[in-house]
């Protein structure tokens, strides 16, 4: 709670500000450093929280600067009632093009920039050829500006502080939320959001509205400031890249960030612009980006927080109570209590095609509950497709899988994580730039449904303790070696607590010590009442753990039954060894 | 809402080769983006910084009494120069490419500035002999600048069309972009290459920038008025290729143009970004 | 020909491979077998030169070729035919041959290069126009294995050529391969087709976790129990 209270304690001492009599001139630079705070923060709660990096944001703020413009020249309405119409005009013609856009999944990156910023020039060429600004402009001058400060120009100062207020408490608000964790989640791996159960087309589509919303107030506001408002001036090139420049400067995964940024970028300008030389400050500006992708590609704030970390060492956490073999937490329990022995996974006829290679043939396969199945067989021969299928990672081309008795066909990853089912990469993927336990917590969060971050980091402890990791918990994923990296897969498969466990070759890698370990504590997860279904190619581990194996090849399934039985077959062995050892 | 206006054959026909010529600039500005975004991976947006600058250049040197074709001799090579060392630069601190998009964005406003102080902030028209000259064919009037630049955007397209395609060189740099560590087993020298491809890029756009120079009107604020089409070309064209920019760049061209001569002229820049949207959101995977 | 001396080759942070050390005489076929995660790509991967050795020697015919530049291996007579095959599916088949011979050494012959792989491949003959990435599994690893004998290699590296196969194909690879050794190529493949494997093989390495652990003559290796454990378990 400090934060949000700091926010608005400095607020209110600077809304003293104009009762000091300073000369105009500061109130113009004080208006326009929160005008671009409005503006650079917005733009970051998409693009610096979700990494997609938008080159349109002037294209809303220029919908909200018209729409105001429109209801003040045109309708005569009163200033400050336009304001809120204004954010909603921007947060509709945000959320329309979001709704279109986040639906394809390949625009992302620098596609996604460049068709943001092809938004901007269509949005400015329509409403420059239509009534809306007629090519002319649109005069403002004779609009009364309300009586909210001492003068004129303390007026917008004020409003802007107040935009600039509501715009950083939402930005940190969203940090420590629930919605902000699945946002960063998503810039790390979007797909690996999806699949640990974050809803990303829906937090995106929000985060979106949400940030067209600010930035159409902050249009509002100007418009009025300018009091002369034309296309050439607001649908350009300079609002999208001054925001992405401060941003990046400042840190854009850090609510505060922008805002560095937005301070010292326009401080700078307009030491330029009193000094009389505003080429020079574009050129500053530029040199200044430059250095700062070469070598703060982090941007400003995280030096600091480096920095201040190197000074002041971080709390230690308490320490876990039990070390040794602590009990698993109990799985969620199923919608219809079912019992052992129930089929709680049926595939039938699944086929699945990449251009032209068939990875999975027609394969058929019923998983029982409380059992440990094994899927075998040679590189290529379809089991990591069958996991990523039955996860949501691919659509199946043909066929059925059904999850206790409900078809989960082409459902979204996300709701497939909801429903139950999780599963962990043979090449681990996790979140970069989140700490372990965080890791974790998000998968707590989502697949789980946990809503209180707190609650949610608490449970992620539990499994850091299961898993032996609970002294990495404030580590990055890069500090952990490969054999904690898997467990922090597992950790964060196990978190959202689901009834079926995937495990794509968990043990690949690992020395046998470390093997036996793993196996025990697969059989921990089992005992508390999880299905678990593994790829592995360790044999020792498929006999130990397995209670049953199927055999793939060449995208179907060749045997099935008991470990030891299927592994004497004559046409496994020869699948695997060929026919010098049938 | 201005009337739509229909016009005669002959303005018609006027305006699609305007177009043409148009066309012919942005597929040549987009060349050099093309393949540096396409082959390269990096996103070069002071490409439109450097046609500019070479555009001064050429007006400076013209008004010293230097035919603006001759400009050439010295320009390029001092563009190809500019251009690997800028990829060095990038390459030397592993830019990704969209921060290769930003970092180039901050060279445009060095660049701009620069310009600026220098040339000042009032348009500037180069005054050649090739200025007033025109050919009539038919009923159509051919400036000869805008031919020089239809000439030069199809060949050098065409060149570099034929270098890609056929030279062991194009397939260096054809296979390093697709699998670079597996190019380098056979022994395609990936470094050295890049900075043969980016010195190539940049002197590709100084020679747009010469045809700028002949044909428009020069302002350093203009500099950002052909980023969207450009890309729009490039994207519609398909990164890495060299015919591509030229072909979308007419298509955009004559689009824009006929929509000009059909309503009013501020309509334009509307077709070039509502077709870059399109190809975005419908076939991507063309543009990536 | 090749001795590869206590070779250490790190993947990020951690190593892959410790302390190798194996050696192949001129116009020897050796296999390294394996189970997943073994290291043998990265041995591959150390030996053309997409992976850096952190420690170790790799000697080429008395020329010591481990800290070479990358684009350098080629030259010195070492081609690969990689894993997943990694051929350039946006060129033609013949541009991807062409790509192969790309160093000058192979440029020189490049029209009997080219005329020798069409005759092991016959297949390719009506696909040289075609985008490499429209062919079949099976005819992109018969191109893979073109392209590497275009470099006209003293030593072929092979990384698992019978990924993703049905066995038929498998069949016809093996029998490309035998044939490659039989005109005196240097053979080192890596594969976790143990029957094949030991089948072409002059001499078998066996790499668990990142070391040898057997050597020998395929015969005697089938019958040790470190293979069988390795694939069919205890």
């Amino acid at each position: 709670m400090r934060t949000p209270l700091a926010i608005v304690g400095v607020a209110v001492a600077m809304a003293f500000v104009p009762r000091l009599g300073l000369p105009a001139f500061y109130d113009s630079l004080l208006y326009l450093m929160l005008h671009w705070i409005v503006l650079a923060t917005s733009w970051n709660i998409l693009s610096g929280y979700t990494g997609y990096f938008s080159f349109g944001h002037g294209a809303f703020f220029g919908a909200g600067l018209y729409t105001t413009s429109t209801l003040l020249a045109r309708f005569e309405w009163p200033f400050l009632w336009t304001l809120p119409v204004a954010a909603a005009v921007a947060a509709v013609l945000g959320t329309a093009l979001g709704a279109v856009v986040f639906r394809v999944r390949s625009v992302r990156g620098e596609l996604f920039a460049l068709l943001t910023l092809a938004i901007t020039f269509v949005v400015g060429t329509i409403v420059g050829n239509t009534p809306i600004d007629g090519g002319q402009g649109v005069s403002l001058t004779a609009v009364p500006v309300p009586q909210v400060g001492p003068t004129q120009s303390s007026t917008f100062y004020l409003l802007a502080l107040a935009a600039a207020t509501l715009t950083l408490l939402v930005a940190w608000a969203i940090t420590v939320s629930r919605f902000g964790a699945g946002l960063f989640a998503i810039h790390d791996d979007e797909d690996a959001a999806e699949v640990i159960g974050v809803p990303t087309y829906r937090y995106k589509l929000t985060a979106l509205a949400i940030s067209c919303a600010l930035a159409g107030a902050a249009g509002g506001i100007h418009a009025l400031f300018l009091s002369y408002v034309t296309v050439g001036e607001v649908f350009t090139i300079t609002v999208p890249l001054t925001v992405v420049l401060m941003s990046v400067l400042g840190g854009t995964r850090h609510w505060a960030g922008p805002a560095i940024g937005a301070v010292a970028i326009t401080g700078l300008l307009y030491s330029f612009t009193a000094a009389d030389n505003a080429i020079a400050g574009k050129a500053a500006t530029g040199a200044i980006l430059i250095a700062a992708i070469l070598f703060m590609p982090d941007g400003i704030l995280p030096r600091l927080q480096r920095a201040w970390r190197r000074v002041v060492p971080a709390r230690a956490r308490p320490a876990a109570v039990d070390a040794s073999a602590p009990a698993a937490p109990a799985p969620r329990p199923a919608a219809p209590p079912a019992a052992a022995g129930d089929v709680v996974l049926r595939v039938t006829g699944l086929h699945k095609r990449f251009k032209g290679v068939r990875a999975l043939a027609g394969v058929a396969v019923e998983v029982r509950r409380g059992e440990i199945l094994g899927l075998i067989g040679p590189n290529g021969s379809g089991k990591s497709t069958f996991i990523n299928v039955v996860s949501g990672h691919f659509a199946p081309t043909a066929g059925e899988i059904v999850f206790e008795g409900v078809a989960l066909g082409s459902r979204a990853a996300h709701r497939i994580a909801a429903a139950g089912i999780a599963r962990t990469y043979q090449i681990p993927r996790p979140f970069a730039h989140r700490s372990v336990l965080d890791n974790v917590a998000l998968a707590a969060m989502f697949g789980g449904g946990i809503r209180s971050p707190r609650e949610a980091r608490d449970e992620a402890m539990r499994w850091l303790e299961f898993t032996g990791l609970a002294d990495k918990a404030d580590a990055r994923p890069d500090d952990l070696n490969l054999h904690q990296r898997k467990f922090l897969e597992l950790a964060r498969a196990l978190a959202s607590r689901p009834r079926l466990v995937l495990l794509d070759e968990v043990l690949c890698g690992l020395t046998p010590a470390e093997i036996d370990g793993a196996v025990a504590l697969i059989r921990r997860i089992r005992d508390q009442g999880a299905t678990i279904v593994f790829v592995e190619h360790v044999m020792r581990a498929v006999l130990a753990l397995s209670d049953r194996v199927v055999v793939f090849h060449h995208g179907e399934l060749l045997a099935e039954g008991r470990a030891a039985e299927v592994m004497q077959r004559a046409d496994v062995m020869t699948a695997y060894l060929g026919q010098a050892h049938a | 809402m201005s009337a739509f206006t229909l016009p005669s054959a002959s303005l018609l026909a006027q305006s699609v080769l305007s177009g043409i010529f148009v066309g012919a600039l942005y597929g040549l500005l987009g060349l050099g983006l093309s393949l540096s975004w396409g082959l390269l991976r990096l996103i070069n947006l002071a490409h439109f910084a450097f046609a500019f600058l070479a555009a001064y250049l050429c007006f400076q040197l013209a008004s010293l009494g230097v035919d603006p074709l001759l400009t050439l001799v010295g320009i390029v090579p001092a563009f190809f120069a500019l251009g690997a060392g800028l990829h060095w630069l990038m390459a030397r601190f592993a830019i990704t490419p969209f921060n290769s998009l930003l970092l180039t964005f901050g060279l445009m406003g060095i660049v701009e500035a620069a310009i600026q102080s220098i040339w000042t902030a009032d348009f500037r028209k180069l005054e050649s002999v090739y200025a007033s000259q025109k050919f009539k064919v038919g009923a159509l009037f051919v400036p000869v600048p805008e031919l020089i630049t239809l000439v030069l955007a199809v060949a050098f397209a065409a060149g570099v069309w034929a270098v890609l395609r056929f030279s062991d060189l194009g397939k260096a740099l054809r296979a390093a972009a697709e699998d670079g560590p597996i190019a380098a087993a056979f022994g395609v020298h990936r470094q050295r290459n890049a900075l043969l491809l980016a010195g190539t890029c940049s002197a590709l756009v100084s020679i747009a920038g010469v045809c700028l120079a002949l044909t428009f009107t020069l302002a350093p604020s203009q500099m950002y008025a052909w980023i969207g089409v450009v890309f729009a070309a490039v994207m519609l064209g398909g990164l890495g290729s060299a015919i591509g920019p030229l072909v979308a760049g007419t298509l955009i061209g004559v689009s824009e143009a006929v929509t000009m001569a059909v309503t009013a002229p501020s309509w334009a820049p509307i077709v070039s970004f509502t077709l870059l949207i399109v190809v975005l959101v419908l076939r991507p995977g063309k543009a990536a | 020909m090749l001795e590869v001396d206590e070779l250490q080759v790190w993947h990020g942070a951690a190593p892959a491979l410790w302390g190798v050390s194996l050696s192949l005489g001129a116009g020897e076929l050796l296999s390294v077998v394996g189970p997943n995660g073994a290291g043998k790509t990265t041995l591959i991967n150390a030996l053309c030169g997409i992976q850096p050795a952190r420690a170790g020697r790799i000697v080429l015919d008395g020329r010591d070729i481990t800290h070479l530049a990358p684009h350098l291996f080629c030259a010195a007579g070492i081609a690969v035919v990689p894993e997943g095959r990694r051929l350039f599916t946006e060129m033609t088949v013949l541009e991807n041959l062409e790509l192969g011979s790309i160093v000058p050494a192979a440029k020189a012959q490049r029209r009997e290069s080219l005329a020798g792989v069409l005759e092991l491949f016959p297949a390719l003959r009506e696909k040289l126009a075609s985008p490499a990435g429209e062919l079949s599994g099976g005819q992109q690893q018969m191109v893979a294995i073109a392209r590497a004998l275009m470099a006209r290699p003293r030593l072929l590296l092979l990384d698992e050529p019978s990924l993703g196969l049905s066995p038929l194909i498998v069949r016809d690879m093996f029998d490309a391969v035998r044939s490659i050794h039989a005109l005196g190529v240097s053979v080192l493949l890596v594969e976790q087709n143990v029957a094949m494997a030991m089948a072409l093989a002059d001499r078998a390495y066996v790499l668990e976790e990142g070391r040898i652990v057997a050597a020998g003559v395929p015969d005697e290796l089938l019958a040790r129990p470190e293979i069988q454990r390795a694939y069919l378990g205890a």
